[in-house]
């Protein structure tokens, strides 16, 4: 093989490993910070009849999707209630779970995307989406823990291609 | 010379001083409420049972201030422990926390209580509630039996107190707006002949709700809470608890589909038609889930005479399958159909051909209603032209409601309390509403017509 070819591969080999970690990365952050999302305080207008706002109270709403910490939801109600009711899952362990989701995946992405600790980052995300999965087939849901699946495949490979991670901020580990 | 001042407990205080208030001023503004914590004209809420229903409430009420939650009580300890910490977290401050209503009842000073249990405590409750000095907002069906809702209707009468019944679509504005100005002052729907009304629920929500044993109440409880009534051998642990999560299913502990889900749009029938039905015919089957007490659907009609003619309700609720349009209730008259909902989803308006398009033009011009779009017929090659009617135009509600569906009950609720409104549904009125829904099962028993008789409907 050529210098020439090899450079090219290494290249390849590199964009790939990068393209992984902004990808990677990017789907952790964004879903961390999703978790702080809600309605922002909806404006209501009161519908006009006759040119004067009604008596009875009928609105026109808008609102705006707004980030803030009192909105926080590491697991979305509806997987929580039926998380709690599952034996395999202790309460105290869902409400710990709860709070360091959201934070973990922010943090986890973070680290991905500028390369710090780039393999102990992906391993412990690959933990976390373990983690999700393990409670996806609790309550069956496949189609999920297939989803999941395919993230744990890009860690995976993200992993084998750890040697050719460059523009990282911390390479050890 | 001595004299002593007129003295007046702070509940009294709360009661007149608003009542006065009002008169004086006649407005509610000067009866803005204090911050959480204050004591001065906050009023003081207690809950009775710590269930599904009443985190429905309690997520209405978060925003509504001048409240303060004193206590609350259920026989699960996890519920009871649930709201306090909802109630910690969103508020800052600790709740007293009962297994007994008695004992809460007892020992804290409350204005209001909510009452949220099964079916068949409903009616013990509100009445202990009632005569233990407290307003009461208890969710519908009243009671499991017409014998117990018209002991809340004499509790409420005989203590002077507020009862309000959970049919919260009597204080939700879209209803509001649609009786009294399409229905009753423009008269839109013309002379209404045929009602329809439906509550289609899926298979998977109509499944039996389990729970984690640790968390549940022991047997004895059980029993001495009365959830083996009507069993016709002793209950073991189990069946006890299923009975505790699943009471909608037994026939001594609720009145089934057609109470848990048509008493709500049953109840929009009577108060839009504004009269009783005169009689009821029914047909009901265990068709799918064999081992329940209660019918899984159940179909019904309900007959009226109205000033401008008699008028017929069909009525179905299923709980094997959802499509269909959900939940909703049909107007349907000689000039249009109202076809209301709780969700704006499901509401429609739509115009007969023949009707006058002046007026219902000069509707939307006022912003009485919203054009969607002019009907249009199905055609294809099937249609046979003699057989078709022109297709109607559809039309909606100009707004909304900006709250959860239950917020503006719970609002008229402690605005009844402070004395700036009246009750949308008191007992007595609920009841008259609620009553003919206690004949639809025997109905279906019975394969028979009732004609409603006093015997049947008195409050």
């Amino acid at each position: 093989m050529s210098s020439n070819d090899k450079c090219s591969n290494d290249l390849g080999l590199t964009l790939g490993m990068l393209t992984l970690r902004i990808w990677l990365g990017l789907r952790a952050i964004q879903t961390g910070i999703e978790k702080f999302a809600g309605s922002g305080k909806p404006i209501d207008s009161a519908v006009l009849m006759d040119g004067a706002p009604n008596t009875y109270g009928l609105t026109e709403s808008t609102s705006a999707k707004v980030y803030a910490i009192s909105n926080y939801n590491g697991v979305p109600t509806p997987l929580y209630d039926k998380f709690i009711n599952e034996p395999l899952i202790p309460e105290f362990a869902l409400n710990i779970y709860n709070v360091v989701l959201g934070p973990a995946l922010i943090i986890l992405g973070l680290t991905l995307l500028l390369g710090i600790a780039t393999r102990f980052s992906l391993f412990l995300m690959g933990l976390v989406y373990t983690s999700l999965t393990f409670g996806l087939i609790l309550i069956k849901q496949d189609a999920g823990i297939a989803w999941l699946g395919v993230h744990i495949v890009m860690i995976v490979i993200a992993l084998a291609l750890a040697k050719h991670n460059r523009f990282a901020i911390l390479k050890k580990w | 010379m001595d004299f002593e001042l007129p003295r007046l407990s702070r509940r009294e205080f709360l009661s007149k001083s608003s009542i006065g208030a009002g008169l004086v001023l006649g407005t509610p503004s000067i009866l803005k409420a204090k911050a959480p914590g204050a004591t001065g004209d906050d009023i003081r809420v207690g809950f009775i049972g710590c269930g599904k229903q009443h985190e429905v409430l309690f997520n209405a009420m978060v925003n509504i201030t001048g409240i303060r939650y004193v206590a609350a009580c259920d026989i699960m300890k996890a519920r009871v422990g649930r709201t306090f910490s909802a109630i910690k977290s969103r508020f800052d401050y600790n709740i007293n926390r009962y297994l007994s209503a008695e004992e809460m009842l007892e020992k804290e000073d409350l204005d209001a209580v909510f009452v949220s249990t099964p079916d068949f405590w409903h009616a013990p409750h509100t009445v202990m509630a009632l005569e233990a000095g407290c307003h009461v907002y208890c969710e519908k069906m009243m009671s499991n039996t017409i014998e117990g809702a018209r002991s809340m209707v004499a509790a409420m009468d005989r203590t002077g107190k507020l009862c309000q019944i959970g049919h919260q679509r009597r204080s939700n504005p879209r209803y509001q707006f649609v009786l009294n100005e399409l229905i009753q002052k423009e008269n839109v729907c013309g002379q209404i002949i045929n009602l329809n009304g439906q509550w289609n629920r899926a298979l998977s929500s109509s499944q039996d709700i389990v729970s984690k044993p640790s968390i549940l109440p022991e047997a004895e409880i059980l029993r001495e809470y009365g959830f083996n009534a009507g069993a016709d051998h002793t209950l073991n642990l189990e069946e006890l608890r299923h009975r505790f999560l699943n009471w909608r299913f037994y026939t001594d502990l609720s009145g089934g589909p057609i109470s848990d889900l048509g008493a709500h749009q049953i109840d929009i029938f009577n108060w839009f038609l504004g009269t009783q039905p005169k009689s009821v015919m029914a047909s009901g089957g265990r068709s799918y889930f064999k081992d329940r007490e209660h019918f899984d659907n159940v179909m019904c009609i309900f007959e009226y005479e109205t000033p401008l003619g008699s008028a017929r309700a069909f009525y179905q609720v299923l709980t094997t399958t959802s499509s269909g349009g959900g939940y909703y209730e049909t107007f349907m008259g000689t000039d249009g159909t109202i076809e209301m909902s709780e969700r704006e989803a499901y509401t429609n308006i739509y115009k007969e051909s023949g009707a006058d398009s002046t007026k219902w033009d000069e509707l939307v011009r006022r912003g009485l209603l919203k054009k969607e779009s002019a009907g249009v017929a199905a055609g294809g090659t099937d249609a046979i032209a003699s057989y078709e009617s022109a297709p109607p135009d559809k039309y909606a509600l100009p707004g909304g409601l900006s709250k959860q569906p239950h917020t503006p009950h719970v609002e008229n609720f402690y605005g009844a309390i402070r004395g700036v409104t009246k009750l949308t549904c008191d007992a007595r009125h609920a009841l008259e509403s609620e009553a003919p829904i206690y004949w639809v099962n025997p109905a279906a028993n019975s394969h028979e017509i009732i004609n409603f008789t006093e015997e049947h409907l008195h409050t």
